[in-house]
Parts: structure tokens; C-alpha cells; sequence
């Protein structure tokens, strides 16, 4: 089945934030914990599938020239609501997430696949797209939240791994904005030498 | 019009006719009297803190040269005097861990995760510091203050930049500037030791291989931003003297700055680089929550240094009135 292979792509071959390299502020910014990144990784599913099932949808009926204009207004409407749902729903994890969940609007995965994708293909490949390539993100991000909060806090899913003498003086540097650069470029260089093993 | 030049490339260095060898050999020699006297003054503890530190930059330079398929080149001895840098910069009861994971991330992320000796455009040593400077629960170790609690040195043992940030020109009236020059202050292990750091900084500058511009308007660039703050508010900030005097500054002339790869190459470059490292220095001290700024103040320049490089004495001599031009040749143009 072909439009499996839609689904899949975005778990290894296009995996946002580490092959395509993209949507990397809020990579960056909200995985201080893995809790943190699997909320905004939901939140970006659910964006994602919904804007590319509607960009889909109306890809006929939208002007050529006005198209990124209409993108943004149907990604800022599913924002919205997943803004107002994780404030009446998940009030810790809005609070966490703070400006990040407004910021969706921008995160240019969601932009790249409604322009690269959703309009250009039928309803079911861009909702399998939007899964898959939110899910992949949100792999991603609680990798990402997992190893920084493992190593930085000493904790995982605010569950208190390490013992309490790693805790009081845990290696805090990976929590702070360096940490996360280097973590991530650290992943990066790592998946790199695993699927792309050097040609000489 | 030209295109934007977006072309990034490892930059040109300055060559004393030396090779790396011997200028890391020269300079573990230039720092053998700061090594003595803070073994002397803090006992074995800082010979602990100093091995751990060389033994673990060079298996992780070694280790990570190997992993990149590079030839191993840890007989340079360029990463040992990283390690020894960041262990002089330390106290000398920092525990072991915290010692090896700021030795191994300056020589990997900070060194040969850009291409190694020369491409990096950080000092690992201040990268490794400053791993460790931000790291909270880790503080306590750095507070000289409260690291250095159990030693009795015979003289003050409290921090004179710690004084100074807590209570002024006013607590620091205690200290005898000539005393601290002698290296009768806690600090680092080495970095205290103030006229040790001097004699070997200028053992380097004599045999060519720092250069004199930098060390000499850092201090500069200290005195000038010291004299400024004195002059608004003589109560709350320190004389010139006493600036050069504590903390890193010497070190940080003489040995941090002058990183090979990441401090320019051209005369201008080098003196704007020197002033704003010694300025950016007092303004941390005065302005930012750490006590010392030096490493932070480097750190920063150091990211300059591609645009400082620019700053070329061609570019600014002053082009004669009537040059014919020939279409061969424009005398006094800029070179670049």
C-alpha cells in the first residue's frame, strides 16, 4: 500500500527537526522536558492534520497568489483551538508552553506541508502526511526533552529516575539554551553517521 | 554590483616560523611557576584538579579524533594546555566530574566538533569554564568563597571580586594591591598567582609567540572602562590597579585571549580585540551577576574575531588626492 508509505515517511526519511531540519525554535525552546514535548508535539499533530486535510480540500478553491495568505489563516484557526482547548483542559502544559503554542502559526513544518504537500494531493495522503510527519516531530521532541531532562534534571516525564545525589547536583548546563544547541546538533551527527554511512 | 561573498572558510593565521609543538610546549613551560605556586599554596589537591584535567583533554581529543577518522594528533600537546588552562582558571578542590565533563565537552564540542586545532572558533578551555559556569547546582564549587572555605593561606581568603561586587570600593580598601600582585589572593589555581602568570606571559611575548598587541591593550581596554565606571561612581567600583590585579585578568592577557584560532590576525584587528576583551571585562564585573567576566568577556570577542579580521592598516590609510587611474593600477586602494 503506497499511501502507507505517507504515514512512514515522516518517522525516518523526513523526520522534521533532524532530516529536514525544520521547525527547530520551538525544537529548541519548549524540550526542557519530555512532558513539555509531547504536549506541543500533540498539539502540532493535531494542527498538522487538520490544516492539511483543509488545505487539501480547498486546493482548488484557493487563488494561487493568495495562498500562503489563506495557509496562515487556516493554521491560525486549529491554534487557536488547540490553544484554547490545552488552557481549559491542560492548564500546566499551557503554562509550560507559554508563547510556543501561539507560535505554531509559524512553524514552517506546518507552512512546508500545506505548500509542499497538502496542496498538492488528495484529502487521505495529506491527513496520513500531517500524521505522519507530526508524529515523527513528536518523536522527535520527546527524544530530544527526554535526553535533556534525563541527563539535566535527572528526572523523565517528571518521574524521578536518577538517584537524589544525581538530582541535587544534576549537569543543569543540557536545560539551558546551549544545552539544547549542543544536544541537538549532538542527535544530529548521530543519526547522520547512522543512515548515511561515509562513502570513503 | 558583486554578489554578497557568503563563502566561510577556516581563517588565515599568523605564523611565528614556530611549529604547534613548540608553541605548546613553550607555553606549558611559560605556565610551569603559575602550576608551582598553586601547588605550593593549595597542596595536592590542585596537582589533582590539573592532571585530571590535561589527561582528560587529551584521551577525549585522542578518543574523538580517532571516532572522526582523523590521524591522532594528541603529541601537539595543543590539548593539554587546553586542559591545563581550564584547570588553572579552577579552584583547587573542584571535584573530579565536574573536571573531566568541562575538559571533554571544550576539546570535543568546542574544538574538534568544528574541525580541530585552528578551525575553532572558541578557546576550548573558556568553553569547558563556561560549561561549568552556567550549569547551577554546580556553583557552589566555582564560588571561591565557598570552595576555598577549609584552606588558611595566611592572608585574606576572601574573594576580592567577590568583596568588591558585594560591598564596593569601600570593602575592598583592605587589600594591599601589591599583595595581590604577589598572588596573595584566592582565585584559581593558577590565575592567582598573578606574577607568575606575568613572568611566563612575558617569556611568550619575548620569545614571539603571543603576540605584544593583544595582552597590552587588554590591560588597556581594563584600565580605560575601570577609570570610566570610577569616574561616575568612585564609591561602588574598584581603581585600575586593582582590576588588573584580581581575578583572571592576567591570565586572560596573556594566555586566554591569545588562543591561536580564535584572536585575530592583523595588528588593528588584534588591538580593537584586545581593548573591547579588557573593556567588555570591567563591564561584567560590574554589571553581571558573576564576580569575574573575563572568560565570558573573551568568549564574546572571540565571536568577533571574523569581522575584526578586517580590520586591515590598508584599509585606512588615507588615499592620495590625484591618482591617475590607469586601469592597471589604484595606488592606496583598499587590499583585501
Amino acid at each position: 500500500m503506497s499511501i502507507f508509505k505517507e504515514f512512514t515517511k515522516g518517522l525516518w526519511q523526513e523526520l522534521p527537526p533532524f532530516r529536514l531540519v525544520l521547525g527547530l525554535c520551538p525544537v529548541l525552546a519548549v524540550t526542557k522536558s519530555a512532558t513539555n514535548g509531547l504536549g506541543m508535539g500533540l498539539a502540532v499533530i493535531f494542527v498538522l492534520t487538520w490544516s492539511n486535510i483543509l488545505v487539501s480540500a480547498l486546493r482548488k478553491v484557493i487563488p494561487r497568489k493568495v495562498r500562503i495568505a489563506s495557509y496562515i489563516v487556516i493554521i491560525a484557526t486549529f491554534v487557536v483551538i488547540v490553544e484554547m482547548a490545552t488552557q481549559a483542559f491542560f492548564y500546566p502544559v499551557y503554562e509550560a508552553l507559554g508563547i510556543f503554542i501561539p507560535l505554531i502559526v509559524v512553524n514552517c513544518v506546518i507552512l512546508g506541508r500545506a505548500e509542499a504537500f497538502a496542496s498538492k494531493n488528495g484529502v487521505v495522503a495529506s491527513a496520513l502526511d500531517g500524521l505522519g510527519i507530526g508524529a515523527g516531530f513528536t518523536m522527535s521532541l520527546v527524544v530530544l526533552g527526554g535526553l535533556r531532562e534525563l541527563i539535566g534534571a535527572g528526572t523523565l516525564f517528571d518521574v524521578e529516575i536518577m538517584s537524589a545525589a544525581y538530582r541535587s547536583h544534576s549537569f543543569s548546563f543540557m536545560l539551558e539554551a546551549p544545552g539544547a544547541f549542543i544536544c541537538l546538533g549532538v542527535l544530529l551527527a548521530i543519526m547522520n553517521a547512522v543512515s548515511a554511512p561515509s562513502s570513503s | 554590483m558583486k554578489a554578497a561573498d557568503l563563502t566561510v572558510s577556516t581563517g588565515s593565521h599568523w605564523h611565528s616560523g614556530a611549529k604547534i609543538t613548540d608553541f605548546s610546549y613553550n607555553t606549558l613551560l611559560a605556565l610551569v611557576p603559575a602550576i608551582a605556586m598553586g601547588m605550593y599554596r593549595y597542596g595536592v589537591s590542585a596537582a589533582g584538579v590539573i592532571g585530571t584535567a590535561m589527561a582528560s583533554a587529551m584521551i577525549a581529543e585522542a578518543a574523538m579524533q580517532k571516532l572522526l577518522g582523523k590521524p591522532v594528533r594528541i603529541a601537539d600537546g595543543s590539548a593539554a594546555v587546553s586542559g591545563l588552562l581550564l584547570a588553572l582558571l579552577l579552584p583547587a578542590n573542584t571535584p573530579a566530574y565536574m573536571v573531566i565533563v568541562a575538559s571533554v565537552i571544550g576539546i570535543t564540542i568546542g574544538k574538534l566538533c568544528f574541525g580541530g586545532l585552528g578551525a575553532n572558533p572558541l578557546s576550548p578551555a573558556l568553553v569547558g569554564w563556561a560549561v561549568l559556569r552556567i550549569t547551577k547546582p554546580w556553583a557552589g564549587y566555582l564560588d571561591f568563597d565557598l570552595a576555598l572555605i577549609n584552606y588558611d593561606l595566611g592572608f585574606s581568603m576572601q574573594y576580592p571580586l567577590a568583596v568588591l561586587k558585594a560591598s564596593g570600593a569601600l570593602g575592598i580598601q583592605d587589600f594591599n594591591t601589591w599583595n595581590l600582585f604577589l598572588g596573595n589572593q584566592t582565585g584559581g589555581i593558577g590565575a592567582s598567582a598573578i606574577v607568575c602568570v606575568l613572568g611566563g606571559g612575558l617569556y611568550m611575548v619575548a620569545r614571539g609567540l603571543v603576540r605584544w598587541e593583544i595582552p597590552l591593550c587588554f590591560l588597556l581596554g581594563v584600565v580605560i572602562a575601570s577609570s570610566l565606571f570610577r569616574l561616575v561612581d568612585s564609591a561602588a567600583n574598584a581603581d585600575p590597579l586593582f582590576h588588573i590585579v584580581t581575578g583572571n585578568v592576567m591570565i586572560g592577557a596573556l594566555f586566554l585571549s591569545t588562543d591561536n584560532s580564535s584572536a585575530p590576525i592583523n595588528r588593528w584587528g588584534m588591538v580593537a580585540f584586545g581593548l573591547c576583551c579588557g573593556m567588555m571585562t570591567v563591564v561584567l564585573r560590574a554589571w553581571s551577576v558573576y564576580p569575574d567576566g573575563v572568560v565570558f568577556a573573551c568568549l564574546l570577542m572571540s565571536l568577533f574575531v571574523p569581522l575584526l579580521d578586517k580590520l586591515r592598516a590598508s584599509t585606512i590609510v588615507v588615499r592620495p588626492t590625484n591618482v591617475q587611474i590607469t586601469g592597471e593600477t589604484v595606488e592606496g586602494g583598499t587590499s583585501s
